[in-house]
């Protein structure tokens, strides 16, 4: 066991990086759509921000691995998108349906009156949700945002049905060859642990780390 | 609401409009193939001895020997995707990949999406047991009184429902069907299946490694594998049906066959 052990994980992180990379790309993306989705949400008006709660219910009404295979072969068709990117990038859209709604509930939980102090200040309002909103809202979001983020080391797997070589396939190949599943994947679940464990350490730190004194 | 209930309607007829558009292709892949001096072939590498990756991650097997050799033939380089089995039907329905070659045998409901290429090896099929396991099969119908596990979507599938569940020779509920072939081997050897319905490559390679025991192979088709290729693409078909024509006939299949220990 400890002899398979020895081979097998070596092989199985040889798609480290590309699972490393998926969750990135969808987390990193997913972040900025996300943000521009909640920014518009609670700032913006009416119709956009109607349309945007429409595309996130739908989005959030979905499995994740039906979207992604909708994206890879019904939309993705008009531009051939490789399968890491249209992969890559349908996670990140599912992501920044939910992340928008995590940054939704960040901006809301920064109290109105800030925004009314800011403004009388002189503050535009573009320079009061800068300056003022925004920095509280990202230091709320941190606790609800590494969930989410935990939640995208793993449905990086899912890139698997259309053939991307992260770790979950690396697995299946090993499987495949030498007729062990259960040792396969006993030893992703593994990696994914480490993975998961760590995220969450990291971001636990950097919410310690950027706590305002007092609060 | 009233509102929301019609933006929801046109984003729905805007996705459905889009994926009407994703469905053209180029006018001769054959040409697209050799003026790209490339062919991009879709495979599920989680099927030894057919295709698989060794440790060096090469993609590996009968199948993907055979598809070097093809492309080899044509003049053209052969490049390697690998999806799930389930996807690669509609990969080369949608030209994501020129062809298929995937142990994929011809079936009514895949000739309605892709064309096929000649045959180019018949397979039997076999009956997996637990090692040590009491039962025996005299003929394969005899498998109904079993619990029998399948990998979903091939033609191992469709025939235990066409033969066994629709002749109402057994319960629909005692057949489970896995997205991929050791996955029902994992639930033989916990007692949840009695059979697993494989290909008799495959099946083999179980038995050798102890992982399983073979109760019975038969012939329970007439078509072969074949390869799979965009709809309407008569030139490439008639293409691959020259090569492989060529190469069994030049005991090439043959040699690769027992090369892979295939019958």
């Amino acid at each position: 066991m400890t002899e398979t052990f020895t081979g097998l994980i070596p092989y199985i992180l040889t798609g480290l990086q590309v699972t490393l990379e998926v969750t990135i790309l969808a987390l990193g993306i997913g972040f900025i759509i996300g943000l521009g989705l909640a920014l518009v949400r609670v700032y913006g008006s009416k119709t956009p921000a109607q349309l945007i709660a429409v595309v996130s219910v739908i989005i959030r009404a979905l499995p994740h691995i039906l979207l992604l295979l909708l994206m890879y072969f019904a939309i993705a068709a008009l531009v051939n998108l490789t399968p890491f990117w249209a992969g890559s990038l349908s996670l990140a859209i599912i992501s920044s349906a939910y992340q928008s709604e995590i940054l939704r509930g960040a901006l809301l939980s920064v109290g109105s009156g800030q925004m009314m102090a800011a403004r009388t200040l002189g503050m535009t309002r573009v320079q009061a949700i800068r300056h003022i909103i925004l920095p509280q809202a990202l230091r709320q979001a941190i606790p609800a945002w590494s969930n989410e983020a935990a939640i995208i080391v793993k449905d990086s797997s899912l890139v698997y049905v259309l053939g991307v070589p992260e770790i979950l396939r690396k697995a299946q190949y090993y499987s495949a060859r030498t007729y062990q599943p259960f040792t396969a994947f006993i030893a992703v679940a593994v990696v994914y642990f480490v993975l998961t464990f760590l995220t969450n350490r990291g971001l636990c730190a950097l919410e310690r780390k950027l706590k305002i004194p007092g609060q | 609401m009233k509102t929301l209930s019609r933006i929801v309607i046109v984003l729905l007829l805007g996705a459905l409009i889009l994926s009407a558009c994703g469905a053209k292709a180029p006018a001769n892949k054959l040409e697209a193939i050799k003026s790209a001096g490339k062919m991009v072939v879709g495979t599920s590498a989680d099927y030894a001895p057919f295709e698989y990756k060794d440790e060096q991650d090469n993609f590996v097997g009968f199948d993907m020997d055979l598809i070097r050799e093809i492309g080899k033939r044509m003049g053209v380089e052969v490049e390697i995707q690998d999806m799930a089995f389930d996807s690669l039907v509609a990969a080369v329905e949608q030209g994501k990949v020129d062809v298929v070659i995937a142990s994929m045998t011809e079936t009514e409901e895949r000739l309605e999406k892709v064309d096929f290429s000649t045959a180019y090896h018949y397979q039997k099929s076999s009956f997996l047991a637990a090692t040590g396991s009491a039962i025996t099969l005299a003929v394969p119908e005899e498998a109904a009184n079993y619990k029998i596990g399948v990998q979903t979507g091939t033609t191992l599938d469709e025939w235990v429902t066409e033969n066994l569940v629709d002749a109402g020779k057994m319960p629909a509920e005692n057949v489970l069907r896995y997205e991929r072939a050791d996955q029902s081997i994992l639930d033989l050897q916990a007692g949840r299946i009695d059979l697993v319905l494989t290909d008799a490559g495959p099946a083999k390679e179980y038995q050798t490694n102890g992982q399983a025991m073979v109760v019975l192979t038969e012939k329970l088709f007439d078509t072969g594998e074949a390869i799979a290729l965009t709809k309407g693409e008569a030139d490439l078909k008639a293409e691959l049906d020259k090569i492989i024509q060529t190469l069994v006939d030049e005991g090439f299949v043959d040699q690769l066959a027992q090369q892979y220990g295939l019958e």
